[in-house]
């Protein structure tokens, strides 16, 4: 279990890592935390010519919080992410859904941009992502762009990010209306989940006002439960709306089945998730609570 | 297919090191194997069962899943350096009066996580819970570990020490 | 003085494992050493038909390539050590170029590094004529199977009865006013020491000798059958095991990936070393369990229990590993437990399939059996109303009927079995926690006895097992009064150097700290067959210590008597200071007796120089331990996850040298078989793939799955073992998962008919839970009204 030959480049600047997958595309792998690339490397599953690690670049190891939205640069750690007071403020769901990726030691290590480029169908962040609506912001000698989620995660392990590409940023959108959860189920604390959701509501006088709902685990791809968001608006917070709320989700889903368990076990624990979570929404209202980042 | 080298240099356990080695080699086996620090152990290469845990500049990661490369000019803490030779450490003497340890493969990274643990002053119940999370042994039964845990960190100061986890 | 045995002593290896100063194989780096990687068959069945290794042998970093020709040249069949009654084979190649399982090893690479000797595998080029898998036993009983020997005309390698059997028995159960019939199940399992295993080889052509530190249970044995299959003699072979990161059965024979990479040093004339990967590991090293029990238990109308019957289908895998269908033989001699039956008996069958093989695993045998039977007796209690305890008190063998003999041909020796079972039971109550919404509460029961202290000889020469019940301690005063002992047990964790000088220090009255103890090593060790296998290092290695050190210390004590002009029964011995009672001032230190005795002075007469005594100990019995354990858990309804939230253990272990080790062997078995309750399985695809080959798909049990225990000892010495000794290193292992699974019935009892297999995974348990109606009460197949 030792790495295949490869190359290492390991540029000083953007422009010097630009230049490096720009020159050698698909037979490059950006080398970020290296949390997901290295044990592939390791097993040989993963063969690039050449490794190009981003660590020594410096600009991408920051976060931002603008108006509307926290912006995170590619090389945070997760572990940086679990501890910013700013981001902690802001957008609280993220350090949420970063405790439940593995354990400190791996998380010092893992960088959000990383997570999100790796595309992993069973990660949290893309979940998160999905329910904020967010983007990832892909840079490369020819210019920027900013892909939304939704065109971002193709399938599994699969991304919009050609080649060329470097994630330099990722994009979460703040809103400061609702307030966000991360629920997952996973085997032990730190393991892939099973499922899991980011849940958004504004919830008024026991009433859901707005409501957002993305999962993960349960397709090649993290996915936004649409209808039960449509279900949930203007419907009141209790075991009822939480019943039926969860059984749309698990209807709205059709999981492969894998060596934890089979779809209609996920479909099922993503039910469970929804529901639990909705009918231990507190409720209070929230709004302005979080206002500093607006 | 000639493997690329590289010279690495870094500072392990504050004693400056240099070696020419393969990019493609892993900072577990640069330790243990062209360092010759074999305290630190490999066993499973894909990040899960932590016995190779480091501190690299204070942060504890598995050196199975980072480059040598990527420690040139990082400064390595391993099991070797946590006493002077014939001491033990508090956190190892307290594994070994509470029977922290069977076999002792797993425990080196352990011990080192423990250590990062201890200077981030994270809780009694967090170190047995999200730290010692990352790693497995399977001699233990973990309840040795714990009790190791507890027993250092009643040594602590207060706030941290309190807390102690069922 | 204080007594050393019975004292919660320090471990004496500490220390430099802790500081890693340890010696694991992996540490070990000689001058010129090359590393050794296996080309191991890709595919589940079929023929080797094309193995090129031209652009391999190309790379200067490449030094050799033994092709499974070369290899088949070089090497003979490896034996097989327990053989079962007309087992259809007893020794198998170590190289061949029929593949009969993923992983299989077929030749050896050897390079510069191991990443380059990695490089070189890529390039190799080997090619099949493939044949259908099997995977599953039942399945290769099959009249249109596939058959991995075809010359067999079947799949089953061995089948044969024990105890009761047809005629016995059938009509204790025609006739009995209850009985109990499951299809029981163990999954297969990966064994998982976190150290893999891995050798470093020397052949030294000068002296024509080959030198192998190695990680391993069992020295002499892997010394042995390294010379049988490289053809070299006995005296040519040294092997030594230095620290040992976990063995847990997996390491308690010779691997033939292991003897090719010894033939890779022989080959190449410099050292090899050859490290197996975690990924390697979970299809290289033999699995364990994988057996299917079609169980029946047989009750009166007053409950008590009247017979027990197991129909054993073993999965096997490839061929018959080392031990064979012994794991299924222990579960039958072992099935009826601390119960008295009148009829007791199984049927085995051993069946070969397109897996690894499978072989020793902590709990060997018992584990599967405890299942078996206390998920049975849970369901009898169930069944009839009865109270789970009172039931098993009801048909409990009492400290009166012992020595007992059992219907299979066990003689149970010593204890109190109730006594375990009451004492658990009582403390079951002081905890219990109530279930709340859908998070289900449950506490569940189970005991056994425990077949320790493999030994003696002529019992494994009756069971056709080709290792010697024996063990020998060595223990030896120095000139300057230092103590060494010496066995050939090995020490891999479980504290056995630590125990060993606690035995030895007690009975010559010196400090630990004067004491030294040297394991492992063929070159000195006394010779030892079956090592440290079957929880029998302390029962048979440390009874020998025991008898060694007595009669060393009596020695002393007649020496010391002849020099201090007194009656040796007036010598009294106090921290290695010899004196006369009463009388100040007239004592010797261990050192001057020591220093006279090795120069052959003031010795009395017909006393002999050396300070050295070896006994050979060839235990008459195994020893019996056994435990009651009970478990609490918590069975969330809605994803189906099983948490142990306490755990309770009495257990009887005779005497426990020192209770610190002794309830870590404990406790670490009961998280072991906490993992085998609800996380650990191997498995295959139906071609014959294992899919679980990293801690990603394969889940160990991680420190949220293990609470807290409670351990207690009851301590009936062995009578027939010197020290009094019994095993404890598999007991936590064997009960545990039943416990669990026990639990989980209380817990959940609409399901507890349909527990009968583990792991109890939350996919296995959501799926029961679902299947006996228990999901979300509003039902998941309810149209989902909108929200008005």
């Amino acid at each position: 279990m030792k790495p295949a030959v490869f190359s290492y480049l390991d540029p000083r600047t953007l422009e010097e890592a630009l230049d490096a997958v720009g020159e050698h595309g698909d037979d490059a792998s950006v080398l970020a935390g290296g949390q997901s690339l290295v044990p592939l490397l390791n097993m040989r599953l993963a063969r690039p010519e050449v490794v190009v690690d981003i660590n020594r670049v410096p600009g991408l190891d920051t976060s931002r919080v603008e108006a509307g939205a926290v912006r995170v640069g590619a090389l945070v750690r997760a572990a940086t992410v679990e501890k910013d007071p700013a981001l902690a403020d802001a957008l609280p769901v993220l350090a949420d859904a970063v405790r439940h990726i593995a354990h400190p030691q791996i998380r010092n290590r893992t960088t959000i941009g990383g997570n999100v480029a790796h595309a992993d169908p069973s990660s949290e962040l893309p979940a998160v992502l999905a329910a904020l609506d967010g983007a990832v912001v892909l840079r490369s000698t020819a210019g920027e762009r900013t892909v939304g989620w939704e065109e971002f995660f193709v399938s599994v392990f699969t991304t919009a990010r050609e080649p060329e590409e470097l994630v330099t940023e990722v994009v979460f959108p703040v809103r400061p209306d609702l307030e966000f959860r991360w629920t997952e189920f996973a085997r032990h604390h730190g393991d892939f989940p099973v499922a899991g959701i980011c849940c958004g509501l504004d919830v008024e006088d026991g009433v859901v006002r707005a409501a957002r709902l993305a999962a993960t685990g349960v397709a090649d791809r993290p996915v936004r439960l649409r209808e039960a968001e449509t279900a949930l608006t203007d419907a009141a917070l209790g075991a009822e709306t939480a019943r039926a709320v969860g059984e749309l989700a698990r209807r709205a889903v059709d999981p492969p089945s894998d060596v934890h368990g089979s779809g209609d076990f996920r479909r099922a624990v993503l039910a469970t998730l929804v529901r639990r979570t909705i009918e231990t929404w507190p409720d209070r209202s929230q709004r302005g609570r979080r206002g500093a980042a607006a | 297919m000639k493997a690329e080298t590289r010279e690495v240099t870094i500072s392990v356990n504050g004693q400056r090191m240099t070696r020419r080695t393969e990019v493609r080699t892993l900072l577990s086996d640069f330790l243990r194997h062209d360092l010759g620090l074999t305290g630190t152990h490999v066993g499973c290469e894909h990040g899960v069962c932590g016995a190779c845990t480091v501190l690299v500049d204070g942060v504890p990661m598995r050196s199975c899943l980072a480059l040598a490369v990527q420690a040139d000019g990082r400064a390595v803490e391993t099991v070797e350096g946590l006493a002077p030779e014939g001491e033990l450490s508090e956190m190892q003497q307290a594994m070994r009066d509470e029977h922290g340890l069977q076999c002792g493969f797993c425990t080196p990274g352990i011990l080192m996580s423990m250590l990062a643990a201890e200077r981030a002053g994270v809780s009694c119940a967090e170190a047995c819970g999200d730290v010692l999370g990352g790693h497995v042994c399977r001699c233990t039964g973990y309840q040795g570990i714990r009790a190791a845990v507890r027993r250092r960190w009643a040594t602590l100061p207060a706030a941290r020490g309190e807390e102690t986890p069922a | 003085m204080n007594r050393l045995v019975g004292a919660r002593v320090a471990r004496i290896n500490d220390p430099r494992l802790l500081t890693g100063r340890g010696t694991y194989v992996d540490d070990i780096s000689l001058p010129g050493m090359l590393h050794a990687v296996m080309v191991r068959a890709s595919i589940a069945h079929g023929r080797v038909t094309r193995f090129d290794a031209a652009e391999a042998l190309a790379d200067e970093d490449v030094h050799a390539v033994i092709t499974p020709e070369q290899a088949m040249a070089r090497t003979r069949d490896l034996p097989l050590v327990w053989l079962a009654p007309e087992q259809r084979h007893t020794h198998v190649p170590v190289a061949t170029d029929e593949v009969r399982y993923v992983g299989q090893p077929l030749g050896v690479v050897v390079a510069d590094t191991r990443a380059s000797a990695e490089d070189a595998l890529d390039v190799i080029d080997v090619g099949y004529d493939e044949l259908d898998a099997v995977v599953d036993a039942e399945a290769a009983l099959a009249d249109d199977a596939p058959l991995l020997y075809p010359g067999w005309g079947t799949n089953v390698v061995a089948s044969y009865d024990i105890g009761d059997t047809g005629e016995e028995i059938e009509p204790v159960f025609a006739g009995a006013a209850h009985v109990v019939e499951r299809r029981l199940q163990v999954q297969r399992l990966a064994v998982n020491p976190i150290e893999p295993r891995g050798l470093v080889a020397q052949w030294d052509a000068g002296t024509e000798s080959l030198t192998v530190w190695i990680s391993t249970q069992v020295s002499h044995h892997i010394r042995d059958h390294l010379a049988i299959v490289l053809g070299l003699r006995a005296d040519q072979v040294r092997v030594i095991a230095r620290d040992v990161g976990g063995g847990f059965g997996s390491k308690e024979h010779l691997y033939a990936d292991e003897a090719l990479a010894c033939l890779a040093a022989m080959t190449t004339g410099r050292p090899v070393k050859w490290i197996e990967d975690r990924g390697e590991h979970f299809g290289a090293t033999f699995h364990a369990r994988d057996v299917v029990h079609r169980a029946r238990l047989a009750l009166d109308e007053n409950g008590r229990f009247l017979a027990i019957h197991s129909d054993i289908v073993g999965n096997c895998g490839a061929h018959a590993s080392n031990v064979g269908t012994g794991p299924f033989r222990i579960s039958s001699i072992m099935l009826p437990g601390p119960y008295r039956f009148e009829r007791a008996g199984t049927r085995i069958r051993g069946v070969v399939t397109t897996t690894t093989p499978t072989g020793a695993m902590r709990g060997f045998g018992m584990q599967e059996a405890s299942w078996v039977r206390e998920r049975l007796v849970d369901e009898a209690a169930r069944e009839l109303g009865a109270d789970p305890v009172e039931l098993r008190l009801r048909n409990m063998l009492g400290p009166e009927d012992l020595p007992y003999e059992t219907r299979t041909y066990q003689r149970y020796d010593s204890g109190d079995y109730p006594e375990a079972l009451r004492r658990v039971g009582a403390e079951i109550d002081k905890r219990s926690r109530p279930s709340e919404g859908r998070i289900r509460r449950g506490v569940g029961v189970a005991t056994h006895v425990e077949f320790t202290g493999l030994g003696p000889s002529k019992m494994q020469q009756l069971v056709g097992f080709h290792l010697g019940g024996f063990e020998t301690g060595v223990v030896r005063v120095e000139p300057d009064g230092s103590v060494v002992v010496s066995s050939g047990v090995v020490g891999m964790g479980q504290g056995i150097e630590t125990t060993l000088a606690q035995l030895a220090a007690e009975q010559l009255h010196v400090p630990m700290s004067a004491v030294t103890v040297r394991l492992g090593d063929t070159a000195t060790a006394p010779y030892s067959a079956s090592g440290s296998i079957a929880s029998r290092s302390m029962v048979v290695g440390g009874g020998a210590v025991v008898r060694a050190g007595g009669r060393l210390r009596e020695r002393l004590v007649r020496i010391a008597a002849h020099r201090l002009e007194a009656d040796p029964g007036d010598i009294e011995v106090e921290e290695g200071v010899f004196s006369v009672k009463g009388v100040p001032g007239s004592s010797l230190t261990l050192a001057e007796l020591a220093g006279h005795a090795w120069l052959g002075w003031n010795l009395p007469p017909g006393e002999r120089a050396d300070l050295e005594e070896k006994d050979v100990h060839d235990p008459e019995n195994v020893s019996y331990s056994y435990a009651s354990h009970a478990a609490a858990v918590a069975v969330d309804l809605d994803t189906g996850q099983v948490r142990v939230e306490d755990y309770w253990v009495v257990h009887d272990a005779g005497t426990v040298v020192n209770p610190m080790i002794a309830d870590g062997q404990v406790v670490g078995g009961v998280a072991h078989g906490i993992g085998i309750a609800l996380h650990e399985e191997m498995r295959y695809d139906p071609a014959g793939q294992p899919i679980t080959t990293s801690y990603l798909d394969y889940v160990m049990p991680t420190a949220e799955d293990i609470p807290d225990m409670d351990v207690s000892h009851l301590c009936t010495p062995a009578p027939h073992i010197p020290g009094g000794m019994k095993g404890l290193g598999e007991g936590g292992t064997i009960l545990s998962p039943v416990t669990v699974g026990n639990a989980v019935a209380a817990a959940v009892p609409e399901i507890a008919e349909k527990l009968v297999e583990t792991p109890l995974s939350p996919s296995r348990m959501w799926t029961l839970i679902h299947e006996a109606g228990l999901h979300d009460e509003a039902g998941p197949h309810d149209d989902p009204t909108s929200k008005e």
